[in-house]
């Protein structure tokens, strides 16, 4: 894997985030809506002449193309803008917020890819047995079901029936001044219903996916000669065709990402998590352009990072790949 | 002298759309320790269903073995115990498969491979079972082992994969060697190098060799007998030359008249006219009599035993009764 490839691949990275930040500014602002009567609303009402004064302090009666370029030049120097409605800088608003988002997603993506594909290996194994059609059934239903109604219904199941997790926020206020190991183990305890919430579709996915995959490797020729040599079951499935049968699976996990950040939105938003996704939530209701304009900036950064990453172990994954 | 491999009147059936067939009908062959015997036939005849019994590799189901042994040493590996087949698999029955470009792992090294059969049968640590990867990719005439063992299958042409297998087959001196059509995919120049080096590797290993082939030329250079099989049957059995030089089955006669001969007046390519009926279409009498210039009444009601007329085992009515 060279490093020309990797700087090559950070380059089209850069572009496209450039082009988002572009296209976002612009379909925000073809958007119908006045952001100075929002922001006069909230100050409880306003003429025409107050309003004018906001346009002016913001900005939003220059052009199009000089409120675009000011906006460029300043993302340029990691300025996201400030806040019509927090009244903040945006990037601090981001950064307050970066940490529950990354650890959800995160934690939603390695759970639902470890667990998912155990379960599609497992099916695999008997793809006519009880495992398979359970895996099957499971699927369908866990890719069919909203995450906001998962979400609601395990609020639901653990507010009333088994009040065994916490249903909302990520700490509790008894245990903001604990030690740093009972915060952890808190926000762990606060972590399990909106991460596996989010990850139920994709499990779901990476479960048939996987299953699909690998029954598909299993009856291949290197395979029977893995068997020939008088290898074990376990080292067929998990050495010689799992590794065979993750490559697809890489593909999917790299695409889903940013579908798995848009999944958090809906998330954070039901289980008030004090994320991203929530801030985006906020900001669209109330028009805050800049607000707006710098989520959807992290997202689709971390979208082309997910997917650098997703390139790099494809290529770490099969070595077919390696020399282009 | 007990022979080193006694198949005795094995019955494959297979489960089919069409109902059950029968693959492989009462065969009885058998292979002393060093020989080489040559198992010759068409596509769908059954060849590679004994290769595969023999390597308790039928996959069951849809397979299943109905009746007769297999004893290697004496040793039944029919109803043996799955435990048992694998020390056995790669340690004294290995195999060489027909398709070199597909029977290697794609994502793992090609010495790693080789390797790891060493290490499944034999007491030896990662980095000797390395070394004797390179010591056996030399001994197969591959160029540079060292770095050829670090290479992945895709970086290797045909004719080096087949080495490459036929090291890990030989990796553990296995008393019986299964080739499963091992020069199919292979240009002619190579055909005759693999040939050469099989026969190498036999004086050296000391093994039994298996051949499948549809190949009467690799019969006539590499077998010491042959057994011709039709439709799951065998038809004819004898020493090779014997075989070649008094063929009495039409099948085998039909067969040797396809070899193009250097300096024959033809204008075409000899055939035989017809195909191989379909397994589940085969009825009471010869399967061959559909093709045979030779059929009579009793060749479709009856099916013809192998039996030794005149100079060696064959299953035809005309020739039990003279009349070829």
């Amino acid at each position: 894997m060279s490093l020309s490839f990797i700087l090559r691949r950070l380059g089209y990275g850069v572009l496209l985030i450039f082009g988002v930040v572009v296209l976002n500014f612009l379909l925000i602002r073809l958007a119908p809506g006045d952001p100075a009567v929002v922001i006069a609303g909230e100050m409880g009402g306003a003429t025409e002449e107050i309003l004018d004064r906001i346009r002016e302090d913001y900005g939003l009666n220059q052009p199009l193309t000089t409120q675009l370029a000011i906006y460029v030049g300043n993302v340029l120097q990691g300025d996201l803008g400030q806040s019509f409605f927090f009244n903040q800088p945006v990037s601090r608003l981001i950064a307050q917020r970066i940490g529950p988002t990354i650890l959800l997603v995160l934690t939603a993506q390695v759970l639902s890819i470890l667990l998912g594909v155990f379960l599609g290996v497992i099916a695999s194994r008997k793809p006519n047995g009880p495992a398979s059609a359970f895996v099957s059934i499971f699927a369908t239903i866990g890719y069919a079901v909203p995450v906001f109604w998962t979400g609601i219904m395990l609020i639901i199941l653990f507010a009333s029936v088994v009040p065994i997790f916490p249903i909302e926020g990520i700490q509790s206020v008894r245990l903001r001044d604990a030690p740093l190991l009972v915060r952890g183990l808190d926000i762990a305890h606060h972590l399990v219903l909106p991460a596996f919430t989010l990850a139920v579709v994709y499990l779901a996915q990476y479960a048939r996916l996987s299953r699909a995959s690998m029954l598909d490797v299993l009856g291949s020729d290197y395979i029977r000669t893995a068997r020939a040599k008088g290898g074990s079951e376990r080292a067929i499935l998990f050495k010689h065709a799992l590794r065979n049968a993750a490559l697809p699976i890489l593909t999917i996990a790299g695409m889903q990402f940013g579908n798995l950040i848009s999944g958090a939105l809906l998330v954070e938003t039901v289980f008030n998590w004090p994320g991203i996704g929530r801030l985006a939530f906020d900001s669209i209701l109330r028009r805050d352009y800049p607000t707006i304009m710098g989520v959807l900036f992290f997202a689709s950064a971390a979208v082309v990072v997910a997917n650098i990453l997703t390139d790099l172990s494809y290529r770490w994954a099969d070595p077919r790949l390696r020399e282009q | 002298m007990t022979p080193l491999l006694e198949i005795d009147n094995l019955r494959v059936t297979f489960d089919t759309r069409h109902g059950m067939v029968t693959a492989l009908d009462s065969v009885s062959l058998h292979l002393n320790a060093g020989e080489t015997l040559g198992v010759v036939g068409e596509s769908g005849c059954g060849k590679s269903i004994t290769a595969l019994s023999v390597m308790g590799l039928i996959p069951q189901p849809p397979g299943r073995i109905a009746g007769g042994s297999i004893r290697l040493n004496g040793e039944d590996l029919v109803g043996a115990e799955p435990a048992r087949l694998r020390s056995l698999r790669g340690s004294d029955v290995a195999m060489i498969f027909q398709e070199p470009m597909t029977s290697l792992n794609p994502v793992l090294r090609c010495g790693d491979q080789i390797a790891e059969a060493v290490m499944l049968h034999q007491n030896v640590d990662s980095a000797r079972a390395s070394r004797l990867a390179v010591e056996l990719l030399d001994r197969v005439g591959i160029p540079a082992p060292a770095q050829r063992a670090r290479d992945y299958p895709h970086q290797l042409s045909g004719g080096m994969r087949q080495r490459v297998m036929i090291a890990m087959a030989v990796s553990c001196r296995p008393k019986v060697l299964v080739a499963d059509e091992p020069t199919t995919a292979l240009d002619v120049t190579v055909q005759a190098q693999i040939f050469d080096l099989l026969n190498e590797i036999q004086r050296d290993v000391g093994a039994a060799i298996l051949l499948i082939t549809h190949d009467m030329g690799a019969i006539s250079e590499m077998a010491d007998r042959v057994a011709v099989m039709y439709a799951g049957r065998v038809v004819e059995q004898g020493k090779a030359d014997d075989v070649l030089d008094h063929a009495e089955h039409p099948y085998t006669r039909g067969l040797i008249d396809c070899i193009p001969a250097l300096g024959r007046r033809d204008d075409t390519l000899r055939e035989i006219p017809g195909v191989v009926p379909p397994l589940h279409l085969l009825g009471d009498g010869c399967a061959f009599a559909s093709r045979c210039a030779h059929a009579d009444r009793r060749c479709l009601a009856q099916k013809p035993v192998l039996t030794k007329w005149r100079h060696h085992p064959v299953a035809c009515h005309a020739v039990e009764e003279g009349r070829i």
